[in-house]
């Protein structure tokens, strides 16, 4: 009752995280990804976008490409429109325009082991293979559902749908500015090459270090967290064929086998995870393209 | 701001909706659907397996199965557990035992439109072709829970999984006791053909209607309601074959079909295209 009451008085001036319950507008358009899938990347390289006198910084990204889960309501009310929103959440059809992120499942969950120790949610020796059994299941964040979950409850509902834009991490790698072409295009700005390749610059993992290691007590988004163990971590893909033990990375396949493949991710154990055959792999096929505009 | 005023002060008693900020159990079951795809027939075959011995009726349902988008977040953490929820909600990936109701959609924007007459959301003489527009565009109230095909398909991620349940209306209209024995053990209950003969009986089309017609001012969805439009509607399949416009058909195939076939429901004016299954 008390919390209930002190949470009210902060609604009363708006100072809450209005989290799912944000208030969402016709404009809006939302950056989306299950976590560590180069979500932060990514909304650095919008936030630079929408910046064109002063570059990003992980201090002024919440105010350029808000988090529902770190920025105030009061905050959201006063954001210029169309606001671009950070966001982790599985499949909302309240959403009206979204980007997307997907990145290979087997690196995801490397990068969120590490992630998870460096907020102190598990200890430095935390077993592998436990982590991976619990990250298949959907529990090393019970907020999200599992990576499955989120990544095919997205495709099914919106693959195919004009206001769905999807970005693969390892093509966003692979051609930074191209990718980020695409994304500038959605979010209808039309920047010259000479501004995507600067734009691409102030967001390389080299000058993010640099803000890492300039921002780590003021940026909501590492401070509290250990020194020791970096947020901006490899910057790169398939760190999974060194890392993963195979065993592991039979687990992860034979979970999301064909939704892996769907995706263009290779499997490592070509051998088909049983009871599913490649032509029944469905989420492709389902397209609900047409279901709003 | 009056509004918000009360919303506030709601929300510090614990009097809101609960809805979407439900507190979920580990044990909780979930009886989700679309709405108009007949929740409210299965919410009473399971209560009347589940309590044999007690009257189900709309004045005791919510106690029952309670509705979480009609129900206090008080009151739902009042209930003991395990509880049985009631919920249009789209994928929501706490829901931990779900079963899954799922209908045709032709059916369900007719029945759709009619509820919405009951509700006064819509004129009485609103242009069924303009609604299933709507209703295929998410331009009705119901897009609160995503259009049909999001809902219905954010679900399906789930197939396959022992914790689901996939129930078609119309394979309950066909044979209820049949489905109800697949609903049986989420709820360790012995599916024995006279508990759910006995079930089906309770729950049938015409006793619901007789309930509504002594009970309607007891039960949240139909209090302060238009009593000349019954809740209970038809209680049928293919209504729209006779009913809908052959247009609105074609809208709802064409933006649909795919999920529409995978489901078993046929198509009658595009072309079928071979079924994808999710998971075998």
């Amino acid at each position: 009752m008390m919390n209930r009451l002190k949470a009210a008085a902060k609604r009363t001036f708006g100072l809450h995280r209005p989290g799912r319950d944000l208030l969402i507008l016709p404009d809006d358009r939302f950056l989306v990804s299950y976590p560590k899938s180069g979500n932060t990347w990514t909304r650095l390289l919008i936030a630079n976008l929408l910046s064109p006198d002063k570059p990003a910084d992980f201090e002024t990204i919440n105010r350029l490409v808000p988090d529902p889960f770190a920025d105030t309501k009061r905050q959201f009310a006063r954001m210029p429109r169309p606001r671009v929103i950070k966001s982790h959440l599985v499949f909302d059809p309240r959403y009206p325009r979204v980007i997307y992120m997907v990145r290979d499942p087997r690196d995801v969950v490397i990068s969120e082991y590490h992630y998870q120790r460096k907020t102190r949610r598990i200890e430095d020796h935390y077993p592998l293979d436990e982590y991976v059994v619990r990250f298949i299941q959907g529990e090393t964040y019970p907020e999200n559902g599992s990576w499955g979950e989120h990544v095919a409850g997205w495709l099914v509902a919106r693959e195919g749908n004009p206001r769905f834009h999807l970005v693969r991490y390892e093509s966003l790698l692979a051609d930074t500015a191209g990718e980020l072409a695409g994304i500038a295009e959605f979010l209808g700005i039309t920047p010259t090459p000479e501004r995507l390749s600067e734009v691409v610059r102030l967001s390389s993992a080299d000058r993010m270090r640099t803000l890492e290691q300039q921002q780590s007590n003021t940026s909501s988004l590492m401070k509290g967290s250990r020194k020791d163990v970096p947020f901006v971590r490899a910057a790169k893909s398939g760190g999974w064929r060194s890392e993963l033990p195979e065993s592991l990375v039979e687990k992860i396949e034979t979970a999301w086998g064909p939704l892996m493949r769907h995706l263009g991710y290779e499997l490592f154990f070509s051998q088909t995870p049983q009871g599913i055959s490649p032509s029944d792999f469905p989420f492709g096929k389902i397209v609900l393209g047409k279901t709003s505009q | 701001m009056s509004y918000r005023i009360k919303s506030l002060i709601k929300y510090a008693l614990g009097t809101d909706v609960a809805g979407r900020s439900l507190t979920v159990r580990p044990d909780d079951t979930f009886l989700v659907s679309y709405p108009r795809s007949g929740n409210t027939w299965t919410r009473f075959l399971i209560a009347n397996l589940l309590y044999p011995k007690e009257p189900v009726s709309f004045a005791n349902i919510e106690r029952l199965i309670p509705d979480c988008e009609a129900l206090s977040s008080r009151y739902l953490k009042s209930l003991p557990s395990p509880r049985c929820i009631k919920s249009h909600e789209y994928f929501d990936h706490r829901y931990r035992k779900v079963l899954y109701i799922v209908r045709d959609p032709r059916d369900v924007a007719l029945s759709y439109h009619s509820f919405q007459r009951k509700y006064r959301q819509i004129a009485d003489d609103y242009p069924i072709s303009q609604y299933v527009s709507d209703f295929v565009n998410g331009r009705l109230n119901s897009a609160d829970w995503g259009t049909w095909a999001e809902n219905v398909g954010s679900w399906l991620v789930r197939e396959g999984q022992a914790s689901f349940l996939l129930l078609r209306y119309e394979d309950m209209m066909a044979d209820p006791a049949a489905e109800l024995a697949k609903i049986a053990p989420f709820f360790h209950v012995e599916p024995s053909a006279d508990l759910l003969a006995v079930a089906v009986e309770r729950s049938s089309a015409v006793r619901m209607r007789e309930l509504e017609r002594k009970e309607s001012s007891q039960w949240v969805a139909t209090k302060n309601r238009r009593q000349d439009i019954p809740f209970v509607g038809t209680a049928s399949s293919g209504g729209w074959k006779s009913r809908l416009p052959a247009e609105s058909v074609a809208e709802i195939e064409s933006a649909w079909g795919p999920l529409m076939q995978r489901l078993g429901y046929q198509l009658t004016t595009v072309a079928q295209e071979p079924v994808h299954h999710l998971v075998k």
